[in-house]
């Protein structure tokens, strides 16, 4: 269990890498420019939708950068959320 | 894993030598942890195995040779380093001709690796 | 729990340690023990005590002091990375023979061997980079 917290564009390599280590029982946030792979319709959320992990995007980076942060597979979540998520994993990767 | 201390750490590089400083800063945690007897172990992925390329020349920079430090790991007992497997056949990389002895990984096994430790610290 | 938090990003760009603030912060509301907060390489740069900014926008530096007097937080930036980009406290500057300290004496300079003993006395080490 890793939960993965991805600071990067949806353009960047920490996002390629990121995708490449989300597994089942895995979470994600998306946060600063990570939540541009919340737009819906586009690649990057495209390959989250087929990843196992369940993504997150918080909600005040969202609403800052313009994205909708309530699509359909994206749980919006705040900076309380974000906490509870690593109370409950035991470890977490950044990526940016 | 190991580590003689509560915690198990892997040291997670993500990105190239040069491009920032955070390669050096990661290095340099690795070293204070084994001065501090509690050993680390190293995972190269994307842009980070680029720190593992072995012709790095600093002769026309004044400029910090992480080659020079990577190559030093294994004699402060940090012998443990894996490498992304994809990531080293993207950027043609000679692990045969590589700083240090590396075991290669495909995705599947990087994160079993990484499910391992109880701290993931990302450089 | 235990946390620590090691914070890699600068201040003023991106987000990342505005996060790790917010996190700070929210960690200690849930009834956690914040242990330490580790800055390393450009994150030493959250010390800087001569950040200016317009009176619309939030100083990052001034809310790490206040959670560091509120909680006793131990704010940690390394020595080495500190030196590197500038960030020097009184003992330092003199030390260097620079004309002023340039941290806010909130953070205490200090080497890696504070993130080494968070990482062993720590049930999470959450990083912030970017």
């Amino acid at each position: 269990m890793i939960l993965h917290t991805l600071n990067a564009s949806p353009s960047s390599a920490a996002f390629q890498d990121c995708l490449s280590l989300l597994h089942a029982k895995d979470a994600l946030v998306l946060l600063g420019d990570g939540v541009y792979a919340a737009v819906a319709g586009t690649h990057a959320y495209e390959a989250l939708q087929g990843s196992p992990a369940r993504v997150h995007v918080l909600l005040s980076d969202a609403l800052l950068a313009g994205v909708n942060p309530n699509v359909q597979g994206i749980v919006p979540i705040d900076m309380e959320g974000l906490v509870s998520l690593t109370e409950n994993f035991p470890r977490q990767q950044a990526w940016y | 894993m190991r580590g003689s201390g509560k915690n198990a750490v892997l040291m997670v590089f993500t990105h190239s030598p040069y491009g920032s400083s955070l390669a050096g800063a990661g290095l340099d945690a690795a070293l204070a942890s084994a001065a501090f007897e509690q050993p680390v172990d190293l995972l190269f992925i994307g842009d980070g195995v680029l720190q593992l390329q072995s012709k790095q020349d600093n002769q026309a920079l004044k400029i910090k040779h992480m080659g020079k430090v990577l190559a030093s790991l294994p004699l402060y007992g940090i012998d443990r380093v894996y490498v992304d497997a994809k990531a080293v056949s993207r950027y043609q990389l000679d692990l045969d001709a590589s700083l240090l002895a590396t075991e290669a990984l495909e995705p599947d096994k990087m994160h079993k690796l990484m499910v391992d430790y109880d701290h993931l610290l990302s450089f | 729990m235990i946390y620590a938090l090691l914070v890699l990003a600068p201040p003023v760009s991106g987000q990342a340690s505005r996060h790790a603030l917010t996190f700070a912060r929210t960690v200690i509301a849930r009834g956690h023990t914040l242990h330490r907060v580790f800055f390393l390489d450009a994150g030493t740069l959250n010390s800087a005590a001569g950040i200016v900014l317009p009176q619309d926008e939030a100083n990052p530096v001034q809310p790490w002091s206040a959670l560091a007097r509120q909680h006793a937080v131990e704010l940690v930036i390394c020595v080495t990375s500190a030196l590197r980009y500038g960030m020097l406290d009184a003992e330092e500057a003199r030390r260097h023979d620079r004309q002023a300290p340039t941290i806010d004496t909130s953070f205490t300079i200090s080497g890696l061997g504070d993130l080494v003993d968070a990482c062993a006395q720590a049930d999470r080490v959450v990083t912030f980079g970017g």
